[in-house]
């Protein structure tokens, strides 16, 4: 008697490109996670929002070596905006959770050479909920930069590509989904979830040379202000409209849920 | 909060090195000026000498 092997039978089981290179470089088999995956990627094409990013971090798989990987361009270089991580970090299933103390990733994302003036974002999927002086994701020159501070003394403060000057809102549990965005020279917002929660018309600057941090900010190349909320989803790229922002939110809250660990 | 107190050549020793795959030691100073890393990264790492380091109260910056 013989058996016939199908070389197939291993294979992440979703018609989409893009998704089985991501479950093929990670290495990702689980079910559960594969087809979240392949929902998240086709949804975000259908929305129109998976043009708009540059790098996708959805912190799946349990471990750094799953969590380093950028959906949009799962290459493991420092190019495709692979994650690093520095410092004690905790991976599982929930994310990737910082400590507070020493702990930051290194997206290689640099604005100055990968992103445009008046049209940018960054965002960070956060369930944990904390209320001290934190950066979730940043970088910054001595006076141009991004941040996105999530819940400092009971307020989230935003900002694109500018001085130091935030857009904010009173925030009393940072277990959400954040962005920061800027659509234009003027026009600057914060959403938290599906609702716009800040509004400005701080004017943009010049680009900052400084690699975003996940995890803490970048302060002219060295981290600060390090974050302890737990990262379970992360993305950077052009600006969104209002509806692309809100559908963002829509698709990441369905992965989140069908890998059990919405907030 | 409690850290873990390394001499500068352990410091320097651990820059570049990951105690798990895909994660590196990340060595920082505290308020007093000593080099310590965090009980994450001692607790994830397999180096017999890391365990071994003394702690002490974390002080920040």
């Amino acid at each position: 008697m013989s058996f016939l092997v199908n070389p197939y039978w291993f294979a992440p089981s979703c018609g989409d490109a893009d998704a089985v290179a991501f479950l093929t470089a990670t290495g990702i088999t689980d079910a559960t996670i594969s087809s979240a995956i392949c929902t998240l990627v086709t949804t975000m094409k259908a929305d129109g929002t998976w043009t708009k990013m540059s790098a996708i971090y959805p912190m799946v798989g349990g471990t750094a070596t799953t969590h380093k990987f950028n959906l949009k361009n799962p290459l493991d270089t420092n190019a495709a905006f692979r994650l690093l991580f520095s410092g004690g970090w905790t991976h599982s299933s929930g994310g990737a959770l910082p400590n507070g103390t020493n702990t930051y990733a290194n997206t290689f994302f640099n604005p100055s050479a990968n992103s445009s003036q008046n049209s940018h974002h960054i965002s960070y999927y956060s369930r944990t909920n904390s209320n001290l002086t934190e950066i979730e994701v940043g970088g910054a020159n001595t006076l141009q930069g991004s941040v996105l501070e999530i819940r400092t003394s009971n307020i989230t403060y935003f900002r694109i590509n500018s001085t130091s000057v935030y857009v904010s809102a009173a925030d009393t549990d940072s277990r959400a989904f954040y962005i920061a965005n800027r659509t234009a020279s003027n026009v600057i917002n914060g959403w938290r979830n599906s609702t716009k929660i800040a509004t400005g018309t701080t004017a943009s600057g010049t680009l900052s040379t400084q690699n975003y941090f996940i995890g803490s900010n970048n302060s002219n190349g060295s981290p600060n202000f390090y974050s302890r909320k737990e990262c379970a989803f992360a993305t950077i790229g052009s600006g969104l409209t209002d509806g692309e922002a809100a559908l963002l939110y829509s698709s990441i809250q369905a992965f989140q849920t069908t890998l059990a660990r919405q907030v | 909060m409690e850290v873990y107190l390394l001499t500068l050549e352990q410091a320097q020793s651990l820059i570049g090195v990951q105690f798990i795959p895909d994660n590196y030691f990340n060595p920082i100073n505290d308020f007093d000026g000593n080099h310590i890393i965090s009980i994450e990264e001692v607790e994830q790492c397999s180096i017999d000498w890391v365990k071994q380091l003394p702690l002490i109260t974390y002080k920040p910056i």
